[in-house]
């Protein structure tokens, strides 16, 4: 697909979504697009470190803790701005991304995996320990909301979080995008594929690596500071493995290295998780199994299947050209 | 004195249980290749599994009974869930992270189940041993010296299984080198399973040490895990006695640091000293290069 046309879709899709209040006045509902696209956001981003770049980034969530408490500190203990303080819980996200790149530069494979989840377990307990800042345990409340002049946030049946977060979201998705199609992420695709190839062609894993990864952590630090504006408080429940686990199986269900695969598995599982809610403990099982079983039948995720349903479907009518023999 | 009595009873008592846990977690990654995320809920079941049995509510079994036949019950679940989320992908090139994130699911599913099934509130098993001793003016009790002294006697076993036993021996194959071992006919996929379901028993012997002397709770595997996980990355898994002396070297770091700077710095300069270990030698301190065990 050229790049126009992917373009002109990608805006066409943004206008959809930006009608769509107009036909949904349910503010739960409204509440629950929110979460899909903070949500496809961070799973997104993700996408970038874990499939285009062939970094197994598990401490990804920390980096979304990191903009999450950057932003509350920075409204609530020194009285920033909270439109500043959204773009600087992006910037400490990238930060912290270079900090956890540093020891895992010269890794591979499941050590990638072991080192970052080691980091995301540092911040936790850093934010647990220097409980004086960060509220440690009960963590950070009434944090500052963000705030649009001559417009009230709070009755406005969140019709102002649904357009911060789909700007977002579309400036996000478009970066991403724009960063996989340039020479830089296209190196980055190469390493993932044959490292010693592409080193021997002159690319620095060390430096690509790097750059990938803070460019993964800069909307995620951006949708963490969006959720603390949003819901008001910050807690170390987002460093937990449930969400963890459901963030990892959007990128994955989604289909890896695709960017919409995650945001379309952000809406399905968001949407889903929130039609079996009143199954209780149920609804766990229900989604750990199905994550299980999509696995089993699509390696490729959501994405992989789409395509070739809509392969399947563009040939139908047309004679099949039969096999020789 | 008393104070240095103390940092030892406490190294000796949590590195017990890091290494009982932390042994399984290397068998199935150097035998099978993926990181079990399941490993903590299989010492949940272990120590529920054994609820069920000993407990005077459900079937009122003898300990000495219970024990042995939980252990039994989770390998053989630990068996099933392979042949169900690991196997399949085996041989995939993603297999590592298809397996984590099939592991994080099922752990997710299997905890749930658990609270399903006995509810949420907290049970408690009893003690190995009932009863306290006086050691040197520090009260300690019997459940812990019990399970100080099983310990090494279990690590032992499963070190002499992997170093003497024709079993063992095979199963230290597959990890060095699995197609030569498909080449003289030894049969891989079972000793997947094997492995598989070692770790699981072992994992519910850990969790009957927990439930002994701390409340069960569904969530009561979460922990223990990833303090597995830091102690095999420590360790690195090259060898069965590297996560082992590196379970106790950690408890008795733990013991130390939280004496001297606190409660609350321990965590993070444990993760700070690990972090700072895999940059310089990221197998693993206790290891060659290879991937190997025992």
């Amino acid at each position: 697909m050229s790049f126009l046309r992917e373009l002109g879709l990608m805006a066409a899709g943004l206008v959809v979504l930006a009608v769509l209040p107009a036909v949904i006045h349910d503010v739960y509902l409204r509440h629950l697009l929110i979460m899909v696209y903070v949500y496809g956001v961070v799973a997104s981003s993700w996408d970038l470190s874990l499939g285009y770049g062939g970094i197994f980034n598990f401490g990804h969530l920390a980096l979304f803790g990191v903009g999450l408490y950057a932003y509350g500190m920075l409204t609530k203990l020194l009285g920033l701005d909270p439109w500043l303080a959204l773009l600087a819980s992006g910037a400490a996200a990238a930060l912290a991304a270079a900090i956890m790149a540093g020891p895992i530069l010269r890794l591979k494979g499941i050590y990638i995996v072991l080192v970052s989840f080691a980091f995301s377990q540092l911040v936790l307990q850093l934010i647990i320990s220097e409980s004086d800042y960060t509220g440690g345990n009960s963590g950070l409340v009434r944090i500052p909301a963000l705030a649009i002049p001559g417009h009230n946030m709070v009755r406005d049946a969140k019709l102002g979080y649904y357009y911060i977060a789909l700007g977002l979201l579309g400036a996000s998705t478009l970066c991403l995008r724009l960063f996989v199609r340039a020479p830089i992420g296209r190196s980055a695709i190469a390493l993932r594929d044959n490292e010693e190839y592409a080193v021997s062609r002159g690319i620095s894993l060390a430096r690509q690596r790097l750059i990938t990864l803070c460019m993964s952590a800069v909307f995620t630090g951006m949708a963490g500071g969006f959720y603390g504006g949003y819901f008001r408080n910050a807690s170390t429940d987002v460093f937990g493995i449930g969400l963890t686990t459901l963030l990892l199986s959007m990128v994955l269900l989604g289909g890896r290295a695709t960017i919409y695969g995650a945001l379309l598995a952000s809406f399905l599982l968001t949407f889903l998780a929130e039609a079996i809610a009143d199954l209780g403990a149920w609804r766990p099982i229900i989604i750990g199994v199905l994550i299980i079983l999509v696995m089993l039948v699509y390696p490729g995720g959501l994405h992989a299947a789409l395509q070739a349903g809509v392969q399947r479907v563009g040939t139908l009518g047309r004679r099949r050209t039969r096999p020789l023999l | 004195m008393t104070v240095l009595v103390q940092i030892l009873l406490s190294a000796l008592f949590m590195g017990s249980l890091y290494a009982m846990m932390a042994v399984g977690l290397a068998l199935v990654w150097t035998t099978i290749g993926v990181f079990n995320f399941c490993h903590g809920v299989f010492m949940t079941l272990g120590a529920y599994v054994a609820w069920q049995f000993v407990s005077p509510d459900a079937f009122g079994l003898p300990m000495a009974v219970s024990l042995p036949l939980s252990m039994l019950v989770v390998a053989a679940f630990g068996f099933l869930l392979q042949a169900a989320v690991v196997r399949p992908f085996i041989g995939r090139g993603d297999v590592v992270l298809v397996a984590v994130i099939t592991t994080l699911a099922a752990s997710s599913a299997l905890e749930n189940g658990t609270q399903l099934v006995w509810g949420p509130r907290p049970l408690g098993l009893p003690a190995l041993i009932e009863g306290n001793v006086d050691f040197h003016g520090i009260g300690i009790s019997l459940h812990q010296v019990a399970i100080i002294v099983i310990t090494p006697i279990i690590l032992g076993a499963v070190w002499l299984f992997l170093n003497r036993m024709r079993l063992g021996l095979a199963l230290r194959a597959v990890a060095q080198n699995e197609d030569a071992c498909h080449l003289v006919g030894i049969n891989v996929t079972a000793l997947y399973a094997l492995a598989f379901g070692l770790a699981a028993a072992l994992a519910a012997l850990a969790g009957v040490f927990f439930g002994g002397f701390k409340f069960m709770s569904p969530q009561m595997g979460t922990e223990p895990l990833s303090k597995a996980l830091v102690v095999v990355i420590f360790g690195g898994v090259a060898n069965i006695s590297g996560p082992i002396m590196a379970a106790y070297i950690i408890a008795l770091f733990e013991a130390i640091s939280t004496y001297v700077i606190g409660f609350y710095w321990t965590p993070a300069l444990l993760f700070a000293v690990l972090i700072a270990v895999l940059m310089v030698k990221p197998e693993g301190l206790f290891s060659g290069r290879t991937r190997g065990l025992a």
